[in-house]
């Protein structure tokens, strides 16, 4: 812990050397890779999503020592008990939002950074909170090191959402809980979608899509990694 | 010196370094369940039994060099002990909360870790061991009495363990420990400048370890380290406990609420949350009369059928079932907690006081298994613990027993309903689907077991968390089927089974992307179920007394179909435990032979018959170990104490069988092992006896059971005791040269069979495991029953 907290200090202190010192087309191929193999390959085909997440410097939102496996196909830790998802989970999660120009986003645990770098990267407005004030300002750091100052961050509670800037076309909360908010689900717009990873937080197996309509509430259990049994009976 | 004044002061050093080291491994077992997982345990018995079989594998190597330097290295041994105790208390500040059991599979540098905590943990046994067997070659003409002080003192090592994790935390039992091992070395210690500045040295080091502990660094996957990560943060109380250290941690972020339907509307209020030894146990929950966010759960099922009169709640520990139960009308609760601190906490607790002394709710500490068999009155509704948690286990609690969620709990769980009772049983859902097809699976056999109508007398409803289970004495009316479809259309939940339930009803709130589930649900209540155990890449077969290990889902045969489909990184997130119990077993056998098998190929092997000598001490190695580990499973559900069953068993045996090696002295060494032939009957007939006496006793007082258990214990806790010496005894009047080998051996196997002892509990269960621990005795038998050279036999 004390190593993750020395490097995450040292990372905010040199943060605006590396602000200049980036180049967007680094690890370019690497990313179409990584769309190309783990993402477009499993489904996932809404244009805006894979176009973000090949635009987006995945590698600037991951601890230095583990930025070698930054585009491999798992979660990362990012400390404080924390990751970022896995690629896959983050496309799949942005594509079930529906994202684009003049849409409006809260996300619920910046972490890193990076799922809200791709949201905005989509041309969309993006909220983030985050709890854990030192994570807040790591994802904060990451989105400005990589170029998406625009994102509004804040630490707090994601218990109570952003009322203000309500309502909200998509929620993303990546930090989920026992029990939705009920401040959330109210600051959802009408027809809005809320998507909710469950499972280990260090291996997520389903995605929980909430949508609104009408003031009523539908889930769909959806899984990224579709289980069936291998020998069926026939 | 006095010869006899000598001895005596060698044999209290043997006495002192053996409760050392045996109270010392109990504060370890605790340590790293509450840092790392409780799988750690098996690590830290197998390690200490390493740490005994090397040293007398170095003393068979160096024995002559080592006895003629006696008065030196013995008190730099036990001082070294003492010193490398406090070893792992480093380990658990700087190292624990950097390790990933999850990488271990594919990260050498875990591997490395691991290694290294190995490492750490054994050098104190190490060193510990070294000074018995030094006691032990220097007077070889007093080995009897000896081997009987190092029992005694392991034996009584366990109630001092025990006794001090009532008292004091892990990290500060640990000291103590160190504290024992360094009084050891006073007896024994000459007085020259350097022992003593040494010895002042360590003192202080011991002093500051137990006055400032350090802290211990938890893992980043336990719920404890993960709450206290949330700002704000406050451990409001910490309590510590044999049957697990508590904490109860306040936040603001920690609301109540269990899959919550999202038509609930008002705020999810504040609540405390209680960790056993790091794992999260449950929020308290003080609404006794206002509608609680649980209540709109589908923990709520059971109220939307019935307001029933008598309750009953099995592992009631955070309270929050039983407030339920309260708000919901039930006239009288009795709420059953199996853990004595978590029960002393939440009596501590003041958001706790209006329950626990409310009118109408009748507390008791039992383990909920014990109290379902002695209980003898009925209900009209029995809730059962709620399975799983929201973030999945990840086959961390594979290798836990889970006595309540066998088929026989559920049944027994059954008998005692009234005729219109209801059985609740509520579950997470987990991906890949595990647990609610395993709960189905139980309680269908169960009920049908039990002469019931599975399509007729259970219910399921489902929210997009959690689905509970109702199971009920007779059909349920169509006035409660009413109720059921009311309670689901008010909340956005989906009946899942129900009869003459429609396929549009399943799905009308909660979709799935994938319908298998209801496929697979209906078959296992179909006559297909049998085909889908077969088939399923899990194990969903009910769980039973004799395997109650419910978690544990993993079937070798599919681990390669499971690794393409989630690939080798993923793969331990799926199911870790049984991975990381064959993954330690593994290496502490490599251990094993390289440190005491190995080094033995150096020594003469004497004049034949080695092969006699290996099978007789090697049986003994083995069956000791498992007789032991199956007879604390059996007496942790007999007494209804895991903590209680786990002192008794091991003191008895340890303290009988250091009597019995003392008796041995008298004994012929003739025929060693007819013991051994003494001891399969005995073993046989145990396990016939036990049963009995469980029929016989079960409805006694604790202490009258927990009497007469340890008696019944005696007879075979002395016999184990024999084999052992009268066989070194005769081997070294036959064969010296083949004793470091009996010694090696013996230790090799003590080391396997316990890392492998979990293995063969879940994959074959504990009564093959007694017939198992019932061979490996016979195996001296069958070595010829007396020790001998192949030429004279």
């Amino acid at each position: 812990m004390f190593m993750k907290r020395t490097a995450l200090a040292v990372l905010l202190l040199i943060s605006p050397l590396l602000v200049q010192t980036v180049q967007p087309s680094e690890r370019a191929a690497e990313r179409l890779e990584m769309v190309r193999e783990q993402i477009a390959a499993r489904g996932v085909n809404d244009p805006a999503t894979l176009q973000a997440l090949r635009e987006v410097p995945r590698h600037l939102f991951v601890p230095p020592d583990q930025s070698y496996a930054a585009y491999a196909d798992g979660p990362l830790p990012i400390g404080y008990g924390q990751t970022i998802s896995q690629p896959y989970i983050v496309a799949a999660m942005t594509e079930l939002v529906r994202p684009g120009p003049n849409r409006k986003f809260l996300e619920v645990g910046t972490g890193s950074g990076y799922q809200a770098a791709v949201l905005v990267a989509t041309g969309a407005e993006v909220y983030s909170i985050e709890l854990i004030p030192q994570l807040a300002r790591y994802g904060q750091a990451n989105l400005a090191r990589a170029g998406y100052p625009q994102v509004r961050t804040r630490s707090g509670d994601g218990y109570y959402g952003w009322p203000e800037a309500a309502p909200f076309d998509g929620i993303l909360v990546t930090a989920a809980a026992e029990a939705v908010p009920p401040p959330l689900l109210e600051q959802l717009a009408d027809g809005g979608r809320m998507v909710i990873p469950v499972g280990s937080r260090f291996f997520t197996q389903t995605l929980l899509l909430v949508e609104k309509r009408g003031g009523k509430f539908v889930t769909t259990n959806l899984m990224p990694v579709r289980f069936v049994p291998f020998r069926r009976a026939e | 010196m006095n010869p006899d004044g000598r001895l005596r002061r060698q044999q209290l050093a043997i006495g002192l370094i053996s409760v050392a080291l045996l109270a010392d491994q109990l504060a370890l077992l605790q340590l790293l369940a509450t840092s790392q997982w409780h799988h750690f345990a098996y690590l830290v018995i197998s390690v200490a039994l390493l740490g005994f079989g090397a040293a007398g594998t170095l003393l068979s190597l160096a024995r002559q060099w080592l006895l003629t330097r006696l008065e030196r290295l013995l008190p730099l041994c036990l001082l070294g002990c003492a010193l490398g105790l406090l070893l792992p208390l480093l380990a658990a500040t700087f190292l624990f909360g950097q390790f990933d059991s999850y990488l271990l599979f594919v990260s050498f540098a875990e591997i490395l870790k691991l290694l290294l905590v190995c490492l750490l943990l054994f050098l104190p046994f190490f060193c510990g061991a070294l000074a018995i067997g030094l006691l032990f070659a220097a007077a070889p003409e007093r080995i009897g009495s000896s081997y009987f002080a190092n029992l005694l003192g392991s034996g009584l090592g366990c109630f001092v363990g025990l006794a001090g994790l009532e008292l004091l935390f892990p990290e500060q039992l640990i000291p103590v420990c160190a504290l024992l091992a360094w009084l050891a070395a006073l007896p024994v210690l000459a007085v020259r400048r350097g022992a003593v500045g040494a010895a002042a040295a360590i003192s202080v080091l011991i002093l500051i370890a137990f006055l400032k502990p350090l802290p211990v660094q938890l893992s980043q996957y336990k719920d404890l380290r993960r709450t206290l990560d949330l700002p704000g943060a406050e451990i409001l109380e910490r309590r510590p406990g044999a049957d697990g250290q508590v904490h109860l941690v306040q936040a603001s972020q920690l609301r109540g609420g269990t899959a919550v339907s999202l038509n609930w509307r008002k705020e999810l209020p504040r609540v405390q949350a209680l960790f056993s030894n790091g794992d999260r146990v449950g929020g308290l929950d003080p609404h006794l009369v206002e509608e609680s966010p649980d209540d709109a759960s589908t923990l709520a099922l059971p109220y939307a059928l019935t307001t029933p009169q008598r309750v009953l709640i099995l592992a009631a520990e955070s309270g929050a079932a039983v407030a339920q139960a309260v708000r919901n009308g039930a006239k009288q609760v009795r709420a059953v907690a199996a853990s004595r601190t978590l029960w002393q906490t939440l009596s501590a607790s003041k958001v706790a006081q209006e329950l626990l002394n409310h009118p109408r709710v009748d507390w008791r500490q039992s383990a909920p298994r014990t109290w379902l068999v002695r209980d003898r009155e009925s209900y009209g509704l029995i809730i059962l613990p709620t399975v799983g948690s929201f973030g999945g286990s990840s086959g961390l609690y594979a290798l836990n027993e889970q006595p309540l969620l066998t088929r026989e709990a559920l049944q027994q769980a059954y008998r005692r309903l009234q005729p219109e009772g209801l059985l609740a049983v509520t579950v997470w859902f987990d991906y890949p689907l595990r647990k609610p097809l395993r709960l189905l699976a139980t309680l269908a056999e169960a009920l049908e077991l039990e002469g019931g109508d599975s399509l007729q007398q259970l219910v399921a409803v489902r929210s997009w968390g959690t689905l509970t289970f109702c199971v009920k004495k007779s059909s349920f009316t169509v006035v409660e089927l009413a109720g059921i479809r009311a309670f689901c259309a008010r909340w956005g939940f989906d009946p899942l089974l129900l009869p003459g339930l429609t396929p549009a009803e399943r799905q009308r709130h909660n979709r799935l992307q994938d319908a298998q589930l209801f496929v697979w649900f209906d078959q296992l209540l179909s006559p297909a179920r049998q085909q889908l155990y077969a088939d399923y890449p899990f194990r969903i077969t009910p769980a039973v007394d004799d395997r109650p290990f419910f978690a544990q889902f993993l079937r070798w045969p599919f681990i390669a179909d499971l690794i393409d489909l989630y690939g080798t990184r993923s793969m331990p997130f799926v199911e870790l435990g049984l991975l990381v119990a064959a993954l330690t077993t593994l290496v502490l056998l490599l251990l094993a032979l390289a440190l005491i098998l190995l080094p033995l190929l150096r020594l003469p092997k004497g004049e034949g018959g080695l092969g006699r000598t290996l099978l007789y001490f090697s049986g003994l190695g083995l069956g000791y170990i498992w007789v032991e580990l199956v007879l604390i499973h059996r007496f942790s559900f007999y007494l209804g104490q895991p903590v209680l069953a786990l002192a008794l068993v091991v003191g008895v045996l340890l303290i009988g069988s250091g009597c019995g090696s003392l008796l041995s002295g008298k004994l012929s060494a003739a025929r060693p092992g007819r013991w051994s032939g003494v001891l399969v009957l005995l073993i046989v007939s145990y396990a016939l006896l036990i049963p009995a006496l469980e029929q016989v006793s079960l409805g006694w007082n604790l202490w009258l059971r927990a009497l007469l258990g340890g008696f019944t214990l005696v007879p075979l806790a002395l016999l184990m005791g024999l084999p052992f010496p009268l066989g070194l005894r005769r081997l070294a009047e036959l064969t010296p040269a083949q004793v470091p080998w009996a010694w090696g051996v013996n230790g090799c196997l003590s080391v396997a069979g316990a890392a492998g002892a979990t293995l063969i509990a879940v994959e074959l269960g504990f009564q093959l495991m007694l017939l198992l621990a019932a061979g490996a005795y016979l195996l001296p038998l069958l070595a010829g029953v007396a020790i001998k050279p192949a030429s004279s036999g």
